[in-house]
């Protein structure tokens, strides 16, 4: 095994470790820099359970190579809220039920932190698409849909609330 | 391993030449990354000109690095290729989309590959270069040496873009496929069609089924059958039958009998058909 320095973005700290560039990105995000969110479930990106953002996509981080994190932004769920109080899209998920065992509860929500991200309005039938890679063995989806069409409005009233308090000011 | 993320096809290539056959070109990783990674791999996922959706004159080029969402997700390709357009939005996830790329489809020649499956009933070709920098341009039928088996040789080759036609003003596209649930389940079956109409009847058919031979196959009988036919229920219930009687097809214990294959072929064929046939009307209604 050849190791070899990689460095990346990890919710926006510059991390740089030595690596198999063959390991996955979920073992090295897990088992050397302790990101325990990202879940092992299938292994071959069927379950969705390892889900990461990488350059503002959501990803499964048992189908990368370590070797194509260098360079790239990687965001887990521990860098989505801003460390005071939980993100819309964490509380959203407590308050619908939409968590039971948790397993798959942080690829869930990265998957929906992506959707949000370039759709921040989305139907339904566009949150069923971009969870249809993640699969809940628990809660069933109907909870998790919920929880993201809750998110979603109450960021865009937040937005709204943004906007109107600096046009005041 | 060593692992190489190219700046530069110059440099894909040049890492490639020096490796002598030990350097493997790596896309998006997610058929090779569960093979078994090779000693040096050489990453090209990221390189611009590879990335690239283009319309020249009558013709597009995507690049092989274009990500199976981008590529659904590109205005070009779903107004001027639907049927590519449709293929690449049903591969695996929104997860796998974002990493698998339309190269790395073909060059894993796995028998019905979504998007080969809908760059085959286009007619598209593959431009590649090798390490020493000679290009060549292919059918994709002749890309394949058996099931599962390219004969792009990833060590001393790099698919750089497909081009094809882009779809006219009498012709349409459209891809379908059936498979056990929507999302993350590979295709029991997926067809692919290219139709151009001239005064109401098929004047250009192209129709792709998978998987039935280890490259995506054309159903040249059921074409011909309908050049000079006017696209309607009747024609279609004709595809229906002459396309599951065309194809020799195999069963596979986990997926589907091949009984049942044949069958999904026929009516796959016919709705891909019709629906290619609406996108014509669509243009020359609005
Ligand atoms: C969970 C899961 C679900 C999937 N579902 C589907 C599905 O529904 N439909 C489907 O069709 N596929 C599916 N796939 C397969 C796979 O995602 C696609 O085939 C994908 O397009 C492969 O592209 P890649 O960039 O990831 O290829 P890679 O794994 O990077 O490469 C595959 C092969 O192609 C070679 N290669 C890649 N690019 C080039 C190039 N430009 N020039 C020369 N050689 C090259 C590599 O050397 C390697 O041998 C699935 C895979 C997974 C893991
Ligand atoms: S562990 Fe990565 S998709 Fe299941
Ligand atoms: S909450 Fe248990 S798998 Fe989803």
């Amino acid at each position: 095994m050849d190791i070899g320095k990689i460095t990346f973005l990890l919710n926006d700290e510059p991390v740089t470790i030595y690596a198999d560039p063959a390991e996955s990105l979920l073992h090295l995000l897990r088992d050397q820099l302790g990101c325990m969110s990202p879940k092992e479930g299938c292994g071959r990106g069927e379950c969705g359970a390892c889900t990461v953002i990488l350059d503002g996509k959501a990803v499964n981080s048992c189908l990368v190579p370590a070797g194509k994190a260098a360079g790239k932004n990687i965001r887990t769920i521990e860098g989505i809220s801003d460390g005071k109080s939980v993100h819309p899209l964490q509380r959203a998920f407590v308050e619908k039920g939409a968590v039971q065992c948790g397993f798959c509860t942080s690829g869930m929500i990265m998957s929906a932190y992506a959707l949000l991200a370039e759709n921040p309005a989305p139907r339904q039938e566009e949150v069923k698409r971009a969870i249809s890679g993640n699969l809940c063995r628990c809660s069933g989806y109907k909870q998790i849909e919920e929880a993201i069409m809750t998110a979603a409005e109450e960021m865009n009233e937040n937005r709204v609330r943004f906007v109107e308090k600096e046009q005041k000011e | 391993m060593s692992y190489f993320t190219a700046a530069s096809l110059d440099e894909a290539l040049n890492v490639l030449r020096e490796a002598k056959g030990k350097a493997l070109i790596i896309a998006g990783a997610t058929d090779l990354f569960l093979k078994g990674m090779p000693s040096q791999a050489v990453d090209i996922a990221s390189l611009p000109e590879l990335g690239m959706i283009v319309e020249e004159q009558d013709y597009l080029s995507v690049g092989a690095a274009v990500t199976h969402a981008a590529a659904a997700s590109s205005p070009l390709i779903m107004v001027k290729a639907a049927a590519l357009a449709e293929a690449c939005a049903a591969v695996g996830s929104p997860q796998v989309r974002n990493l698998g790329t339309i190269g790395g489809n073909l060059v894993n020649a796995a028998p019905a590959a979504d998007a080969a499956v809908a760059l085959a009933a286009l007619g598209a070709k593959a431009v590649l270069c090798d390490i020493d920098g000679r290009r060549r341009v292919e059918e994709l039928g002749n890309l394949y040496a058996g099931y599962n088996q390219s004969r792009i040789d990833s060590s001393r080759e790099i698919v750089l873009n497909l081009i094809f036609k882009t779809c006219q003003f009498n012709e349409g596209s459209a891809f379908a496929r059936f498979a056990s649930r929507r999302a993350l389940s590979l295709p029991m079956v997926n067809v692919a069609a290219r139709v151009g109409l001239e005064n109401g009847v098929f004047a250009e058919v192209r129709l792709v089924a998978a998987p039935v031979k280890p490259a995506p196959t054309r159903l040249f009988k059921t074409e011909e059958a309908l050049l000079g036919k006017e696209p309607n229920e009747e024609t279609r219930q004709m595809v229906e039958e002459l396309a599951s009687a065309e194809v020799k097809v195999r069963g596979s214990l986990l997926r589907c009998s091949a009984d049942y294959r044949r069958h999904l072929i026929g009516v796959l064929a016919g709705r891909v058909l019709m629906a290619a046939v609406r996108r014509v009307q669509d243009k020359e209604e609005s």
